[in-house]
């Protein structure tokens, strides 16, 4: 039995540790949310698999730290991660436009080369952000606790994590369905050709997938940074499976799916870190989604994308 | 011919390949301003291929002019822009989304959005009814009426037809080849791509015949009509 398991027994606590476990759970699988929907997004209009999308938040979570830690200031902070987010994402669409463009590829060539990619910004990150070390946001970003009840502590932070990814989600449910933008990247979602035979501006459309997906991107860095307190220059990477591994489980390209898998996963880890040692808490939810996998290999909700 | 001057659609000497084959040689066509053409000729003969190359989604070599301008170096959606619109074949629209937003859709290059999906209501009044209803869901009719619809909302002054009457039932071909004219009556220019050759002989004013990508013969449709070659080849059948 788990040690915190069995002191929180011994203590006639075990409810309220489940609570708590799934709230941190919540919290975590909001941000897995919001980054399997910028995956999903350049999935589907863009026709990428964006192995790299979470490098890129990782580097934005860098910028926060930088700005902060140079000027103190909040806003400045925010404005800086989310120009830097929107900025890495544009800049990495020529490269995917130039791989599909080159007669006989398909998607999973735009993945390997974001694996790639994903390789190489470790590595500076590695040599050239703050000497390779991880990272540390001040008590003051990361915010103390607003709301205790026995062991159940409800951070700022979760807070922030469950808001912001509600009104993210919604704000981006309404682009996609009641705004023009958002019909076009459906259209494109749903069919290229017809798209392009309306007459749809398929690169200007694609941009924009990346403009937003780099919107998106800022926001995952404020929160995650918040939420963990720290980076590293490894932390991209592991999260780059699970986002790839919630839109497989949820059915590749799948919006919809991606939001429930999201908060699932961060459920299942949390409570899975609560009861067995933390490192085999990822065994535990890769294995959970290789059983799904297994069982429906066009994910939970279908896929989107062949 | 002459439009302010400036012919309304002219291809010189346009050819398409697909890969190794060639699907078009050396196609001269002009259509002027309010004109309504078909191309006619059997399956496989270039027609899809040509109304593709003037959009430009089969690139072409040669050159196509539009009021002058020249379009095989646009891209589709500037081509569109520029006022031509396609209605493919097989009624193609987006299959998961609703009547409305496929003619939202329409209206992307279109100026006053609201106002014209009033007029195409106006035109179909069945779509109007079903305006909610997902697109996928409507008969075969109905989605050639949407896409036609869709077609119009890009404000094009020129309406390339692809095959419209392929897989509809004879009552609803005559209604699309009625609503064909009534465009082509209040000032839209079309050419149209067409298999039922009678059919499109006695609506259209010019003609031309392809054959394996060639043009093998052009002239006023009314002509052709009583052309006994044409009578041979294609009209035997169909009449």
């Amino acid at each position: 039995m788990h040690i915190l398991e069995e002191a929180f027994r011994a203590r006639g606590k075990l409810m309220e540790f489940f609570i708590a476990q799934v709230l941190n759970g919540l919290s975590l699988g909001s941000i897995y949310v919001l980054l399997v929907t910028g995956f999903n997004l350049m999935l589907l209009v863009a026709k990428i698999i964006q192995f790299a999308y979470p490098q890129f938040v990782v580097i934005s979570m860098y910028a926060t730290w930088a700005v902060l830690r140079a000027t103190n200031n909040v806003i400045l902070a925010i404005l800086v991660t989310i120009v830097v987010s929107i900025f890495l994402n544009l800049l990495s669409e020529p490269i995917f436009r130039r791989i599909t463009s080159i007669k006989g590829t398909d998607i999973n060539a735009t993945f390997v080369a974001s694996i790639g990619l994903s390789m190489v910004l470790v590595e500076i990150m590695s040599h050239s952000l703050n000497q390779g070390f991880p990272i540390s946001f001040s008590d003051n970003w990361v915010g103390g606790s607003v709301f205790r009840y026995g062991i159940i502590n409800i951070s700022r932070s979760s807070i922030f994590a469950w808001v912001g990814g509600i009104i993210v989600v919604v704000a981006f449910f309404y682009l996609l369905y009641r705004t023009m933008v958002g019909r076009l990247f459906r259209a494109i979602a749903e069919n290229r050709h017809v798209a392009k035979l309306f007459g749809i501006p398929i690169f200007k459309t694609s941009m924009m997938s990346y403009l937003i997906a780099g919107l998106l991107g800022g926001f995952i860095a404020l929160l995650l940074s918040m939420l963990i307190g720290t980076a590293s220059p490894w932390l991209g990477e592991s999260v780059a499976l699970k986002v790839l591994a919630v839109s497989i489980v949820a059915g590749l390209g799948n919006l919809k799916g991606g939001l429930f898998v999201g908060l699932a996963l961060g459920v299942v880890e949390s409570v899975a870190i609560g009861y067995v040692a933390g490192s085999w808490s990822n065994v535990i939810a890769f294995v959970i989604m290789l059983i799904v996998i297994l069982a429906k290999p066009k994910g939970l909700f279908g896929a989107a994308v062949e | 011919m002459n439009n302010n001057g400036t012919t309304f659609l002219k291809m010189n000497n346009v050819n398409v390949f697909y890969d190794s084959i060639q699907a078009l040689k050396n196609i001269s066509l002009e259509v002027a301003k309010s004109e309504f053409v078909v191309l006619i000729g059997a399956n496989g003969a270039g027609k899809s291929t040509l109304l593709k190359s003037i959009l430009n989604i089969q690139a072409p070599k040669g050159s196509i002019k539009f009021k002058g301008k020249e379009l095989t170096k646009l891209h589709t959606d500037k081509i569109v822009a520029n006022g031509i619109s396609i209605i493919p074949e097989g009624h193609l629209i987006f299959n998961s989304m609703s009547v409305l937003e496929n003619l939202q859709l329409g209206t992307y290059h279109g100026k006053k959005k609201e106002q014209s999906i009033e007029n195409i209501f106006g035109y179909f009044p069945i779509l109007r009814e079903r305006k909610e209803q997902t697109a996928g869901t409507l008969s075969g009719g109905e989605q050639q009426m949407l896409s036609i619809g869709r077609g119009l909302l890009s404000d094009p002054e020129l309406i390339l037809v692809d095959e419209p009457s392929l897989g509809l039932a004879p009552k609803i071909v005559n209604d699309i080849f009625d609503i064909l004219v009534k465009l082509n009556n209040v000032g839209y220019t079309i050419l149209l791509s067409e298999q039922n050759a009678k059919k499109s002989l006695e609506i259209a004013d010019r003609a031309y015949v392809l054959e394996t990508g060639n043009i093998v013969m052009e002239g006023q449709a009314d002509d052709l009509l009583n052309d006994e070659e044409i009578k041979d080849a294609y009209l035997g059948g169909s009449i």
